[in-house]
């Protein structure tokens, strides 16, 4: 594995409700498609897509997981190994957005202090029953401290730049850390550091 | 470019591009005659000279081509008499083909008449044939369903229905089109009777529980045209037979004595009887499906069948979660994993066997829904094989449809939920107990607590493994990694941070055994822990032991997730799992490996801080020694040495006493990392010393010697090649050694040979230096 032709791996966990579009968004990134009609996602899907960001080969494994509240404990062991984590809500449900607090504080429980949560709005698409407006969100998210975006999976508005924008905020992260880790040797025991990179070049 | 110097006016139309040939000049005869400047004329003359040029050249090209031109007008001129010829061939050929057509036209159409009479006259006797059976069919449904012949019945009614409804028509209208009009009625009139007795017929077999007759009504329904109503008839009646057995079985369980063997996974067993009663329905009955209501219908059967077995499952899971706490178990484990508080904590042994028969019922749950999906899919594969790809992608959607959302699964799914919520839970407790219950027996490398940890986490990941559910699986590796990565290194960690005492080796060599300043050494380090450690050694050995735990552990860690890779290739190979199910367990695993190569940092840092704390303080001082051994000696002094060795053997058993300690409680491995380490500092610390002393020439041959020893001793106790680390101390002894300044000049530069110089020159002045013998002018000279 640690063979494979890619000079960063990071791994991104898509959470939210049920049915806000994780889904979508994956498929959307990953294979270009819009799969009409999709099933609700049983425990957890698993996906690779190898992106170039400057010349470097960037391999984002991405985990999209079920929304509903029988599969949580299997999502929350997810947490603790992910890099980044895309927080999803649907901008034409209420609900899915006031239910955004407690995902948060499930991230605060399971997910490393390090994680980079990034907030999105999904299905812009249906512009006419949206339910939750751009600045309440944008207010939210600046006072939880993240990063906000709003998508369409099915127009593909936006989802390419999530992505990208994702991998380019983890690779300047991974730079810095290792900058940190070469000046002073980790701690062990802190036991949250991320193994980010297996086979890096840096310099 | 053109752009007229003038001012003045612009003739309209003159002020076209330059240089294009067709237009006689840029410049109009108007503008010429309306300029009055003498400069502007000497432009416009200028202008005027240089497009004549222009166009001189260009009637010189083209003059040029002319007899080119000449020559391929002559040519064509030669052409045309041929082209004459050929036109009269063409129109020749261009008749024949006409001919040929008309002839070929001729002849064919005799033969599409031909075709076509013999089409009409095989439709004429296919009509004939179809009225003829029609009547047949008249008289013989009368006659079967008045003799309970209704098989017969059914297939003159099917025969009946597969006519074509023209032939009909057209019967109609023949000469006794009223006669067979009465017995068209009469025929539709028996068809109706036929579905209202078969559908009776079912119902009463169905209801007296008649196999046979169920069987035997259920294979008229195709013929019909009621397929659908068939199926669902059929599966009401299995369905009956499934609910009837599972109510047996349920009432059995509940008064299942608790004492009995099975009693534990009583709840997982009566799932599998009912799954295993429907698999055999399914078995039994998928031939009769397939030959009277052909291929892709099987789905239609487990659809309903599936209705059943969910109403029962839920009845056994009910029961399972009443009887068994599950839920308020569920939530006790929840409440002590949020607070940490001991109050009323679950003891993990009490899990243990609910947590065993979950995975049971999941197990078998799996096992039944891959059953049922290998057999729909390839009852579809059959029924769609020229069916288009649409056909095929819709009833693979209905199949996913019917495992994913049956309540079955739901139900397994939240019952897999809690369980890994209480597996963790158990994981974590045992883990923590087995902590507490550390215990070390004396020739033992590691204590107790590596081999029980490593138990239970293979434990826990084997329970997950057997639910037979990929994601149940990779969540317990999730878990197990974050338990050995956080949880239990820490622990390891933390023994590390009491660290290693200071030892009381050294002192008592020293004579100095003042307790107090043992205490005050230790205090200033922080190494006195409040709990107190009884004895130094007692720590010492706390620390040794932890470091082959660590040790343990990494290579541990590698062994479980090959076993586990072995594991599941196992599982996937029986064809549990989806598409991805292998790159998630991989992805899982190869974190779970990456927490191998921390516990590998630990053990480094743990021995860098025995380095520095045990066998540097206790090293330096012996190297030290060598600096109070003069080697500004003579030849009396030399053999004097030669007989009483001043420094290099007492170093040695001094050393070799010192590793004895950690030999006997490090494993070979750890050991041998220490050596190294070991040999390191040695190589440098002894550099230290040599470059703050003086040397004569025998001084030299005595550090010489003394470095051989050092050499020799160190290789018998390290597997390492220790050559490479002392490789600069041997090349000092060569310049030590050597007779005049210039010599260095036969081993420097081109004359190295084989050897590669670890010395800077700058450093090999330095050593050159230390000989007393030379003098610094010789030695500044020297070209490096």
């Amino acid at each position: 594995m640690s063979m494979e032709d890619y000079d960063f791996l990071f791994k991104i966990v898509l959470i939210g409700n049920a049915g806000v579009g994780k889904t979508c968004l994956v498929r959307r990134f990953t294979q270009g498609l819009f799969p009409p009609g999709q099933g609700a996602t049983i425990g957890v899907d698993f996906m690779i897509k190898t992106v170039e960001i400057n010349g470097e080969k960037v391999k984002l494994q991405i985990w999209d997981t079920a929304g509903q509240e029988r599969f949580r404990s299997i999502t929350q062991s997810y947490y603790r190994s992910a890099n980044a984590l895309i927080l999803t809500y649907d901008i034409t449900c209420e609900e899915s957005f006031r239910c955004l607090p407690e995902w948060l504080r499930e991230i605060e429980q399971y997910a490393s202090n390090k994680v980079i949560t990034v907030l999105v709005g999904n299905k812009i698409d249906l512009a006419d029953k949206r339910e939750v407006s751009q600045q309440r969100a944008a207010e939210f998210s600046e006072a939880q401290d993240m990063y906000y975006l709003e998508t369409s999976a099915k127009e593909s508005d936006n989802v390419e730049k999530l992505f990208l924008d994702l991998a380019c905020r983890l690779i300047s992260e991974a730079r810095q850390n290792t900058l940190v880790n070469n000046v002073a040797s980790p701690l062990p025991g802190e036991g949250k550091s991320i193994s980010y990179l297996t086979c890096c070049n840096f310099n | 470019m053109a752009a007229a110097a003038a001012p003045g006016p612009r003739a309209p139309g003159g002020d076209g591009g330059g240089g294009s040939s067709s237009s006689s000049s840029s410049l109009s005869m108007e503008r010429i005659q309306s300029l009055t400047d003498l400069s502007d004329l000497e432009a416009a003359y200028g202008r005027l000279c240089e497009e004549e040029k222009v166009v001189q050249e260009e009637l010189d090209a083209l003059l040029e081509q002319q007899s080119t031109i000449e020559n391929k007008m002559v040519a064509l001129h030669r052409m045309g008499p041929n082209l004459q010829l050929i036109e009269g061939d063409a129109q020749q050929l261009a008749g024949m083909i006409t001919f040929t057509c008309n002839l070929a036209e001729n002849v064919s159409s005799k033969v599409r008449q031909l075709d076509l009479a013999k089409n009409r006259l095989y439709q004429a006797i296919q009509r004939a044939d179809d009225i003829l059976d029609l009547k047949f069919c008249m008289d013989g449904v009368q006659t079967a369903l008045r003799n309970e012949d209704y098989e017969q019945a059914a297939a003159h009614i099917h025969r009946y229905l597969s006519l074509d409804k023209s032939v009909i028509e057209l019967s109609r209208q023949g000469k006794e089109g009223g006669i067979i009009d009465a017995n068209l009625k009469l025929l539709q009139e028996a068809e109706q009777r036929l579905k209202t007795i078969v559908a009776e017929k079912f119902d009463m077999a169905m209801k007296q529980g008649d196999l046979p007759q169920v069987e035997r009504f259920f294979k008229i329904f195709p013929l019909l045209g009621l397929h659908e109503e068939g199926l669902s008839k059929f599966s009401e009646y299995l369905c009956k037979q499934v609910a009837n057995k599972a109510e047996e079985n349920l009432l059995l369980v509940m008064g299942t004595d608790m004492s009995d063997r099975r009693a534990a996974v009583i709840f997982a067993d009566t799932l599998t009887l009912l799954f295993e009663g429907i698999a055999r329905i399914v078995e039994t009955h998928q031939p009769i499906v397939e030959t009277y209501y052909g291929p892709g219908r099987l789905y239609t059967l487990i659809k309903h069948l599936q209705v059943e077995c969910d109403r029962q499952v839920e009845k056994v899971v009910d029961n399972f979660i009443k009887q068994r706490d599950y839920h308020r178990q569920f939530q006790q484990v929840q409440n002590s994993m949020i607070r940490s508080s001991s109050t009323e904590k679950i003891e993990p042994r009490e899990l243990d066997p609910i947590l065993t028969e979950v995975t049971l019922m999941n197990a078998r749950s799996e096992l039944y829904l891959r059953f049922i999906k290998r057999r729909i899919v390839s009852d579809f594969e059959v029924g769609d094989s020229m069916a288009s790809e649409e056909v095929k992608q819709e009833h693979q959607k209905y199949l996913d449809k019917l495992l994913n959302n049956c309540l079955l699964s739901r139900t397994m799914q939240e019952l897999i939920g809690y369980y890994i919520t209480m597996e963790e839970y158990f994981m974590r407790e045992t883990v923590n107990k087995a902590v507490a219950m550390d215990s070390y027996e004396k020739g033992q490398l590691t204590s107790s607590m590596v081999d029980d940890v490593f138990y239970i986490v293979k434990k826990c990941i084997g329970r997950a493994l057997s639910s037979s559910s990929i994601d149940c699986l990779c969540a317990m590796i999730n878990h197990s990694t974050t338990e050995l990565e956080s949880d239990f290194r820490e622990v390891l960690y933390n023994k590390l941070k009491q660290g290693f005492p200071a030892t009381t080796f050294q002192d008592f060599q020293r004579g100095v055994t003042s307790a107090v300043s043992i205490m005050h050494s230790s205090l200033q380090q922080g190494k006195f822990d409040t709990k107190g450690i009884e004895s130094t050694d007692e720590a010492k050995q706390s620390f040794l032991v932890t470091l082959n735990n660590v040790e343990v552990c990494s290579e541990n860690i590698m062994t479980l997730k090959k076993t586990l890779e072995s594991d599941c290739t196992k599982l996937l190979s029986q064809g549990f799992g989806g598409e991805q199910a292998q790159a998630k367990i991989d992805s899982c695993l190869s974190d779970m490996a990456a927490v191998s190569n921390k516990f590998r940092d630990l053990l480094q840092e743990g021995l860098n801080e025995l380095n520095s704390t045990a066998i540097k303080p206790q090293v330096k001082p012996w190297i030290n020694l060598f600096l109070s051994v003069s080697h500004n000696i003579e030849e009396e002094e030399f053999s004097d040495y030669e007989a009483n060795d001043p420094w290099v053997q007492q170093f040695i058993v001094n050393l070799e006493q010192q590793m004895t300690e950690f030999k006997a409680g490090l494993s070979p491995v750890i050991y041998d990392t220490l050596t190294g380490l070991m040999t390191s500092l040695i190589a440098i610390e002894l550099e230290k010393v040599l470059l703050k002393s003086t040397f004569s020439r025998l001084g030299g041959l005595q550090f010489d010697k003394e470095l051989r020893s050092l050499i020799a001793y160190l290789t018998t106790v390290t597997t390492w090649t220790i050559r490479d680390k002392f490789a600069r101390l041997s090349q000092m002894a060569t310049i030590l050694n050597l007779e005049r300044v210039t010599e260095i000049l036969d081993y420097w530069g081109p004359n190295s040979g084989p050897l590669t110089w670890r010395l800077t020159p700058a450093e090999v002045r330095q050593v050159l230096a230390l000989r007393i013998d030379f003098r610094s002018e010789d030695i500044k000279r020297l070209r490096l």
